[in-house]
């Protein structure tokens, strides 16, 4: 039966997007922190005063 | 290897279907190196939010969990079925997550966000935009996850939306507009469960009526699933009935809350990426006001290893792959040639969701279904304004050669 994609583009975008995860990890505070370069982690990004999970504020603290 | 849909149910009962063995290896492969990759260099509890991703994007999949096509269904032939899967998963993850948010665990916050100009004008937009893209933030990315072609399009323009709408949103949010409702607080956790459940069973009357004025009857399809195959393999391969999978989503959800912390949410990533990709190419993205904000400014400077809704989303693309392999159905949604006007309305379609999506303060996930499983006013006028803009995109459809 013919197959329905090309098993060698599923390879190479998955390889593609590993490497970009690593690239983007590797440059990160997360990365260095682990290394012990310094630097800090944010493993909890959530910013409790935000009005939304975008991180926006409210309008109210807008209009101050 | 590939079989049709009708191969598949052809079967006789009790053997179990051909799987797509690479698919599924390559999938598994990928979730054991990224799961190992966020144990190693972040936290456990990103490790299960991953886990958490790909059990949702198993039951997108396996269920055909599309809010796109559900409302869609309703408005052009009155089925109501996929809607009313909607409804019974609002139910039920209002159930469960508004007593946590409301100071049932402590550390936990509901999905909140202001009501004005901005949520109105980009929930309509977003809706518009998923009925040309083919699928909602949800929709998108389990269906690329599916591998199907058309979808990586739309994906790719609703992170280039995205980023757009960064730059937009402060000042959409500077038009008129007010600080979040939130139901419990006023009427209770209780309380507030009760007002939305006699909205939803409202919306529910509404929707069997219509549906039965114009097919003559009302389907009961939630639970509606090919008996002459096993509930493992069911399980295993799908399809689902709806309310099985509306049942994962909710409780996803709510692990999602006691993971994180707050509701699921998809589509902030998308700009998280496209950001990050700007910044890549040059663009300094740190002097744009959307990410001078502590939780934008924290996750374009850190990795994505650490930031909630990417790593959820990878773990649903994956889990997405792992069920289309599993149902030996990987790229089956890419078998038609692209014509140039479905490649049109995919770029429009997701631009528009990726602009509407920043202004809307998310998706059918992060702002409707995440805002109102936390009893707050934002969801239900995204939902409404969504629905409004959605009409107008079934009608738009036929222009770009899709079919409603």
């Amino acid at each position: 039966m013919e197959q329905m994609y090309k098993r060698w583009r599923v390879v190479v975008i998955m390889i593609a997007i590993l490497v970009a995860v690593m690239a983007d990890h590797l440059r990160s505070p997360t990365f260095a922190f682990n290394m012990g370069q310094g630097g800090q982690t944010t493993l909890m990004q959530r910013d409790l005063g935000a009005c939304a999970p975008c991180g926006a504020p409210c309008p109210s603290a807008r209009k101050e | 290897m590939t079989v049709s849909t009708a191969q598949v149910t052809a079967e006789p009962a009790g053997k179990f279907p051909k799987i797509d063995r690479f698919i599924v290896s390559v999938s598994l492969l990928g979730m054991a190196l990224l799961a190992s990759l966020i144990w190693l260099e972040t936290a456990p509890f990103l490790v299960g939010l991953f886990f958490v991703g790909a059990l949702l994007g198993i039951a997108l999949y396996h269920g055909a969990f599309g809010f796109t096509a559900g409302w869609r269904n309703w408005v052009v032939s009155g089925n109501g079925t996929g809607l009313r899967a909607q409804l019974f998963l609002l139910g039920l993850a209002c159930l469960l997550i508004v007593p946590v948010v409301s100071g049932g665990i402590e550390g936990t916050a509901g999905t909140i966000a202001p009501v004005g100009v901005s949520l109105v004008v980009g929930s309509f937009l977003f809706g518009f935009g998923m009925q040309l893209g083919g699928g909602c933030g949800s929709g998108t990315l389990f269906t690329v996850g599916a591998g199907n072609l058309r979808m990586v399009l739309t994906l790719v323009f609703f992170i280039f939306g995205s980023v757009i709408g960064t730059l937009h949103l402060p000042f959409w949010l500077d038009a008129p507009g007010t600080d979040p409702i939130q139901l419990a607080a006023s009427l209770g956790p209780w309380g507030a469960i009760a007002l939305q459940w006699a909205v939803l069973a409202g919306l529910w009357w509404l929707i069997g009526r219509r549906e039965k004025r114009m097919t003559g009857k009302t389907s009961h399809g939630l639970l509606e699933r090919d008996r002459s195959v096993s509930v493992v393999r069911t399980l295993l391969t799908g399809r689902w009935p709806f309310l099985w999978a509306a049942v994962v989503l909710a409780v996803g959800n709510l692990l999602t809350v006691i993971l994180s912390g707050t509701p699921w949410g998809v589509t902030f990533a998308f700009a998280l990426w496209g950001a990050k990709i700007a910044q890549f190419i040059g663009f300094d993205m740190t002097q744009v006001e959307f990410w001078t904000w502590d939780y934008g400014a924290l996750a374009l400077r850190d990795s994505l290893l650490v930031n909630v809704p990417s790593v959820m989303n990878f773990g649903l693309l994956l889990g997405a792959m792992l069920a289309a392999g599993m149902a030996n159905k990987y790229n089956a949604g890419s078998q038609n040639p692209l014509v140039w006007r479905s490649v049109l309305a995919a770029v429009i379609g997701g631009s528009l969701m990726g602009y509407g999506a920043r202004l809307g303060f998310g998706c059918n996930i992060g702002a409707m279904f995440s805002g109102i499983a936390s009893a707050s006013v934002h969801g239900w006028i995204w939902f409404a304004s969504a629905f409004v803009g959605s009409l107008l995109g079934i009608k738009a459809r036929p222009h770009f050669g899709l079919g409603n």
